[in-house]
């Protein structure tokens, strides 16, 4: 702005008669400041390049060529590791989408996401609320609900194992003493399906409950302070401030949640489910078609196009749409 | 809008025409056009081996001690180096790296029965028989039908290492108690369940295991006992035919009564006493002797109305990479060599039960130690090569296991969804074999 308004009162500044401008001047300076404008432009470049240019080459590297390669192969009958494949277009993308297998997958995908983030968001929430609060030990309660959100997911799945063992388990004990007999969690798909979601919750719960607490401790407090004054009720306050104040975090962990439902489930399903009986959710799904007992390399990458694709939509519908319901302070 | 310069555009045109030069490059070959085999027309004679080889293995039945045992030994015999590499947890993740880029540089793979095949498909395996001549590998005393297991159109893609078998284990201290005798048919194998279930000694007479757990291996020997079988060479049929649907009947209604399926492994089940019977492979046989605290029996597979108790040859071997240099695929057979002598065999069975592959084996120091042992190498005798529904076919293993536990663990009709399978089978077949064997 400053340069323009410079290049402006030097354009508007009388020329002393003494001194006229010659047509040969003119071009030469025309020539210098292009010249000028060229060195600047490519000292710019330069410095791009220097800082950015790593970067740049490192995620072309790792993320969009595999990224376009896997688009390549998912138009391929191509079995794993085989060196020959052939051209089939579309095909591996129609039949995901037509066969009863691939509606499988939505199905179990659709419950497993449903059930993990509802259960990590509203049992984080409550969590929260109890951590928010002024109580002895709060900072030991606090570390040992987030600490699971950093362990290794296959670590998680061995030992919730040893609980969820019909014959021998914990859980199975303890059901016992109460006369109750223990679920075949493993070999039931239904209760295969909810246990995996349990331990996926138990092990994003921490996530879920650290960022409502910063949430939490965001809210004005003298707006609590003032709804307490006027006589409202704790669960009065509770719809009628904290939850309203609260919907850039709930936005944000649903986004989030979705995502890393969709995404981070892996190693939890693979350990506790090798074959996914019952449990083959989308991204189990890529890797039993591909690495599993199938072989199916061209398949499994058109699969995982298919969810590069949902969550790109589903991430723009809720920036679009949801964040406009979000009450910004 | 500004106008693509001509100097952009072809810019834009090189930089788009690499990108697609380097997927095309690094991806399969897609021109259709089928590459012939290529003969293997090495003079052997004239090939000096390697000095070093790279041995992908998964230490199965926790064999890393004895492995590197006998690689030292091997090392220090013929001076040839050999880097082992761990390359997964199981056969399936060996298998899986194989395939893979990180399996590209491997000499010697250890390869199970049911994952061997599509690194075959893939040209990816070296024919052994005149790699194993030329390693001066006496062939014809290994297990004949252990060995045969990798033949295929006329080559052998490999030797038998640490293969075992499907093996009958009991309680022996509770068929003592109760007076049993040692079953030799299924319905004795239920009639000894039903007996130790209502003496309450246990909850479950016997374990089948679940779709995890490899139960289209153990359960094989149930259909072959009953005229049934998963296939007969590419005819999928006999998963549907009344004897396999006999047997799956008997296996349905015996769930609840005198057997259980179990949610983690039959082995486990049975080490821990959780069940009384179990089929479990030979290699589990050191491990459940650690658990078990009681006395442990062992007998071979039961049979049936239509065959004595065939058992289901399983395991491992070992093969040879097709990508390596003659002169390492020359060390890597005399690397199989060395592993599969007689008395390295003895010693690789002792240290994880897996069963002696090599017929000159002295096995009597196991028996001694183990006597269990003798029933596993015994049964060798009634060995049968797997039928191609499980080993061969891409997705059978898995689509078998998963009918059979849905037919063990619910009471929907046995008939119809052994039909559905067959379908399954057939076009399992059809979408990812028949072109490539035609």
């Amino acid at each position: 702005m400053a340069i323009q308004t410079q290049e402006r009162r030097a354009a508007e500044e009388p020329q002393t008669p003494a001194d006229p401008p010659t047509a040969p001047d003119e071009a030469v300076l025309a020539v210098e400041r292009k010249r000028a404008r060229r060195r600047q432009s490519s000292k710019n470049w330069s410095l791009f390049l220097l800082f950015a240019g790593p970067n740049i080459l490192l995620i072309l590297a790792f993320i969009y060529y595999p990224l376009i390669s896997n688009m390549y192969y998912s138009t391929l009958d191509w079995r794993l590791g085989s060196p020959r494949a052939t051209s089939v277009g579309l095909d591996n993308y129609i039949r995901f989408f037509t066969s009863p297998s691939g509606v499988e997958v939505w199905r179990v995908t659709g419950i497993f996401t449903a059930g993990a983030v509802i259960g990590s968001m509203v049992l984080g929430l409550l969590i929260a609320l109890v951590l928010n609060k002024k109580l002895p030990g709060r900072t030991i309660a606090r570390t040992a609900v987030f600490s699971p959100y950093v362990l290794s997911g296959v670590g998680i799945a061995l030992v919730w194992n040893f609980i969820f063992d019909p014959a021998r388990g914990a859980l199975s004990h303890i059901l016992g003493f109460f006369g109750i007999a223990s679920p075949e969690w493993y070999l039931n798909e239904d209760w295969a399906l909810l246990m995996v979601i349990i331990v996926y919750v138990w092990a994003n719960l921490g996530y879920c409950a650290v960022v409502f607490l910063a949430g939490l401790q965001s809210i004005p407090q003298d707006l609590i302070e003032a709804a307490t004054i006027d006589r409202a009720g704790p669960i009065r306050r509770f719809f009628s401030i904290t939850l309203p104040l609260l919907t850039p975090t709930v936005f944000f962990l649903l986004v989030t949640n979705i995502i890393f439902s969709m995404t981070r489930a892996f190693d939890i399903l693979r350990t506790m489910t090798p074959t996914g009986h019952g449990t083959n959710t989308i991204i189990f799904e890529i890797y039993l078609q591909s690495f599993g007992a199938y072989q199916r390399a061209g398949y499994s990458a058109a699969i995982a196009v298919v969810l590069f694709f949902t969550l790109f939509v589903i991430t723009a519908v809720q920036l679009r749409f949801v964040e406009r319901k979000v009450h910004y302070q | 809008m500004k106008k693509l310069s001509t100097g952009r555009a072809l810019r834009g045109t090189a930089v788009f025409s690499l990108a697609a030069l380097a997927l095309t490059a690094c991806g399969p070959d897609t021109s259709g056009e089928s590459a012939e085999a290529e003969t293997n027309d090495t003079d052997w004679s004239s090939v000096e081996s390697a000095d070093s080889i790279i041995f992908a293995t998964n230490h199965p039945g926790g064999s890393q001690d004895i492995e590197n045992e006998l690689i030292e030994e091997f090392t220090d015999e013929t001076g040839i180096e050999v880097e082992v590499i761990t390359s997964g947890a199981n056969y399936e993740e060996t298998s899986q790296w194989f395939q893979t880029g990180g399996g590209s540089n491997a000499d010697v793979i250890v390869l199970s029965d049911a994952t061997w095949f599509p690194s075959y498909l893939n040209d990816a395996l070296a024919p052994v028989d005149e790699l194993l001549e030329a390693a001066e590998v006496d062939t014809s005393r290994f297990v004949t039908a252990l060995y045969d297991d990798y033949l295929y159109e006329d080559a052998h893609y490999g030797a038998p290492y640490a293969r075992s078998t499907p093996l009958f284990y009991y309680n022996a201290d509770q068929y003592e108690e109760l007076g049993l005798e040692v079953p030799t048919t299924w319905e004795e194998v239920a009639e000894n369940g039903r007996a130790l279930v209502e003496a309450g000694l246990t909850d479950s007479g016997f374990s089948f295991p679940s779709a995890d757990s490899y139960v289209s291996w153990t359960a094989a020997n149930l259909a072959w006992a009953y005229g049934g079988a998963w296939s007969e060479d590419w005819d999928f049929s006999a998963i549907a035919s009344d004897g396999t649907v006999e047997a799956l009947e008997f296996a349905q209604d015996g769930v609840g009564d005198w057997a259980t399926v179990s949610s983690t492994t039959p082995d486990d089940d049975f080490g821990a006493g959780v069940t009384s019977q179990a089929i479990a492979s030979t290699g589990s046989l050191v491990g459940i002797l650690s658990v078990a605290d009681f006395e442990v029996g062992t007998a071979f597979l039961p049979g049936g109305p239509a065959a004595e108790g065939e058992t289901p040859t399983g395991g491992a071997g070992l093969m040879i990479a097709s990508a390596s240099s003659p002169e390492k695929q020359l060390a890597a057979a005399m690397f199989i060599g060395h592993m599969t002598q007689p008395e390295n065999t003895a010693r690789f069975s002792q240290a994880t039960g897996y069963v002696p592959v090599n017929q000159d084996s002295d096995m009597s120091d196991v028996y001694a130690e183990t006597p269990q042992f003798e029933t596993a190498v015994e049964q060798l005798s009634r060995s049968r090569s797997q039928d191609n529904a499980r080993v061969f076919l891409p997705g059978g293993d898995l689509e078998l296991s998963q009918t059979l536990q849905a037919i063990l663990t619910g009471d929907g009709d046995v008939r119809e969804q052994l039909e559905a399978l067959q379908t399954q089978l057939e076009e399992l077949y059809e979408s990812e074999l028949a072109s490539e064997l035609d």
